[in-house]
């Protein structure tokens, strides 16, 4: 049983970082019906950026919080330079335009730094503490508080703020928003530059595990679409929820699941977002969308 | 109706003038390459029926590309069926495995396909490793020649250049003949408008499920020719980024043209070799400069562009 308890405690801990980048995604969904495929690739890009920092001689601590407020920049001129122009083309091609930033962003990071692995410093203390036979790092512990943070800091800026409201307003709907006085631009805009920061956090995070590379998000992008099918294109809550359901569920599968193993672990998710789509299509928090002709 | 099959027929002929100087012109390396940017046309030319008419996207196109692959692969490898008897059963294959991915995702509009496809595409090196026994892992697999006929023993090349182009020419045929008919018409009329279409009696999900039925049969068919032509396949050659380049090279081309395919085709094989010749990242960068700049320029890829110039310059000369 405490081998259980253990693989659930890792899962949560791999399920925060999936739902941190699930969240950056039903942000951008959200705001502006676009999937953003190069998500994990503008995260790795600020993951490098904190990198470089500490290079030259930076503290970690500032580092990232440079490389935060980069993100929010990268975040803001990818959506005013690819996004905006593009906002009401059919979905195939702003899918194919994303793809365009993910390929992008990944040469850049390969023609300034080299396809090689970097070790990457753990924002936490190494170590951890024991809850019976159960093992519990550290750095698992910090990985969930901070997405708790990013959890509560959203859920309060979207419920009481009046920037929160305007924000929820152009993401509902275009039109009528500025006919009341939204400012919509802007606030896509902002939706873009909270996502790139949530994005790069969950970057930083993941790459002292997974180590620095270009293409060290690609599959973490690929987990996190499941969690938010799984949690409704539509809801943050969704997002987090179904980030830590994935975690969960591929840290057992690979333990549990013979033909899974370690080396199938991506199954998983396929699995998981097949099942979702045959059986509630808008996900578990997601509502029906009702069309007029 | 007469300017149109005029138009078709100049295109058909500048298409055999340009398949003929290539196949007299060309060293024999330079052909193999050229057999093999066909056989991911014939890839192309089905994710342009998808992506161009049915408006839905396909990233796990590599994938399917690779499946046919490894049952021309197999069949022969394992079993020995001559390579080319093995080629409708790799699209056969393909076709299916399409279904099998399309059943849950196209019941929804555009996005789910994408994602599923791009998961998936990214499991499938994986799977092949994991089925070692099947399909060699690691090592692959390799494909006997195609038995060349007499008189082209010194240019075996010669001999797969016509065959990847024989197969093109079949689906480029199987497309235009879903295009011209009833079919071509359901799958605008869903892209443009599903309520509407829905309401005048097309079955959405049947009409994208066959689109990407066929769509999936091309990318088997282009699989099996890529086998042949190389002689040898293994999970390098089907990483998840080919899935993603098969995109490009389908929206560089021009997603609602056929000679847009080959464009496409070639553009793949070609820049990547040229531009890593200066940088290892710059043939990266430029299909990333490329799909934004295309998409935001010029919707209708280079073929598209092309098009639009001689129509002008026709006007021009006429008025």
């Amino acid at each position: 049983m405490s081998l259980f308890f253990q693989l659930v405690t890792s899962g949560l801990a791999t399920g925060a970082i999936y739902a941190a980048l699930a969240l950056a995604l039903v942000l951008i969904f959200r705001a502006t019906n676009v999937v953003n495929f190069g998500q994990g690739e503008m995260a790795t890009f600020s993951a490098y950026c904190t990198w470089q920092l500490m290079q030259w001689g930076v503290p970690l601590w500032l580092a990232v919080l440079a490389s935060l407020v980069g993100a929010f920049a990268i975040g803001i001129v990818t959506f005013r330079l690819i996004i905006r122009p593009m906002m009401d083309a059919p979905v195939e091609a702003t899918v194919v335009i994303t793809l365009g930033i993910l390929v992008l962003f990944q040469a850049a990071c390969m023609w300034i730094w080299g396809a090689e692995q970097l070790s990457f410093p753990s924002l936490f203390p190494g170590g951890g503490f024991g809850i019976g036979e159960v093992r519990v790092l550290a750095s698992a512990v910090g990985t969930l508080a901070i997405l708790l943070a990013i959890a509560l800091a959203m859920g309060f800026i979207f419920r009481f703020t009046k920037l929160g409201l305007s924000m929820r307003a152009a993401a509902f709907d275009r039109t009528r928003s500025v006919l009341v006085g939204v400012d919509v631009e802007r606030m896509l805009m902002l939706g873009w530059g909270f996502a790139s920061v949530i994005g790069a956090l969950a970057a930083i995070l993941i790459a002292p595990r997974l180590f620095l590379s270009p293409t060290m998000m690609t599959p973490i992008l690929f987990y996190a679409l499941a969690a938010a099918t799984l949690g409704g294109w539509d809801s943050p809550l969704g997002a987090i929820v179904g980030g830590l359901a994935v975690g969960v569920t591929e840290s057992l599968g690979a333990s549990y699941l013979p033909f899974v193993g370690a080396d199938m672990r991506i199954a998983v998710p396929i699995a998981l977002t097949l099942i979702i789509l045959l059986v509630k299509p808008v996900g578990l928090f997601g509502s029906y969308k009702v069309t007029k002709l | 109706m007469r300017d149109l099959s005029l138009s078709t027929a100049i295109k058909l002929s500048l298409f055999a003038i340009v398949a003929a100087s290539i196949s007299v012109f060309a060293p024999a390396y330079a052909l193999q390459q050229v057999a093999i940017a066909i056989a991911y046309a014939i890839a192309i030319l089905g994710l342009n029926l998808l992506m161009g008419y049915a408006g839905q996207i396909c990233l796990a196109q590599g994938t399917l590309f690779g499946v046919g692959a490894y049952v021309t692969a197999i069949l022969n490898a394992t079993y020995g069926v001559s390579p080319l008897a093995t080629l409708p059963v790799a699209a056969a294959v393909s076709a299916a495995v399409g279904l099998l991915i399309g059943l849950p995702a196209l019941r929804l509009q555009g996005l789910q396909l994408a994602i599923v496809t791009f998961g998936i595409a990214a499991a499938f090196p994986q799977l092949l490793l994991k089925l070692g026994s099947l399909t060699g892992g690691v090592s692959g697999l390799p494909v006997d020649a195609p038995e060349t006929p007499g008189f082209m023993t010194d240019v075996p090349e010669l001999w797969l250049y016509l065959i990847a182009l024989a197969c093109a020419g079949i689906g480029a045929l199987l497309v235009s003949r879903v295009l011209f008919g009833d079919a071509g018409r359901a799958l605008r009329a869903q892209r443009d408008n599903p309520q509407i279409a829905q309401a005048l009696g097309v079955n959405l999900t049947r009409t994208r499920l066959w689109a990407f039925a066929t769509s999936s049969a091309l990318a088997g068919l282009g699989g099996g020719v890529f086998a042949i032509v190389s002689g040898f396949i293994s999970p390098e050659s089907f990483l998840a980024i080919l899935s993603i380049n098969i995109v490009i090279g389908s929206i560089v081309g021009g997603v609602t043209s056929m000679a847009g395919a080959f464009v496409g085709g070639l553009f793949m094989v070609f820049v990547p070799s040229w531009a890593s010749d200066i940088n290892l990242s710059l043939g990266n960068l430029i299909y990333g400069l490329a799909l934004i700049l295309i998409m935001m320029v010029a919707r209708n890829g280079i073929t598209g562009f092309i098009e639009k110039w001689i129509s002008m310059i026709f006007r021009r000369a006429a008025g």
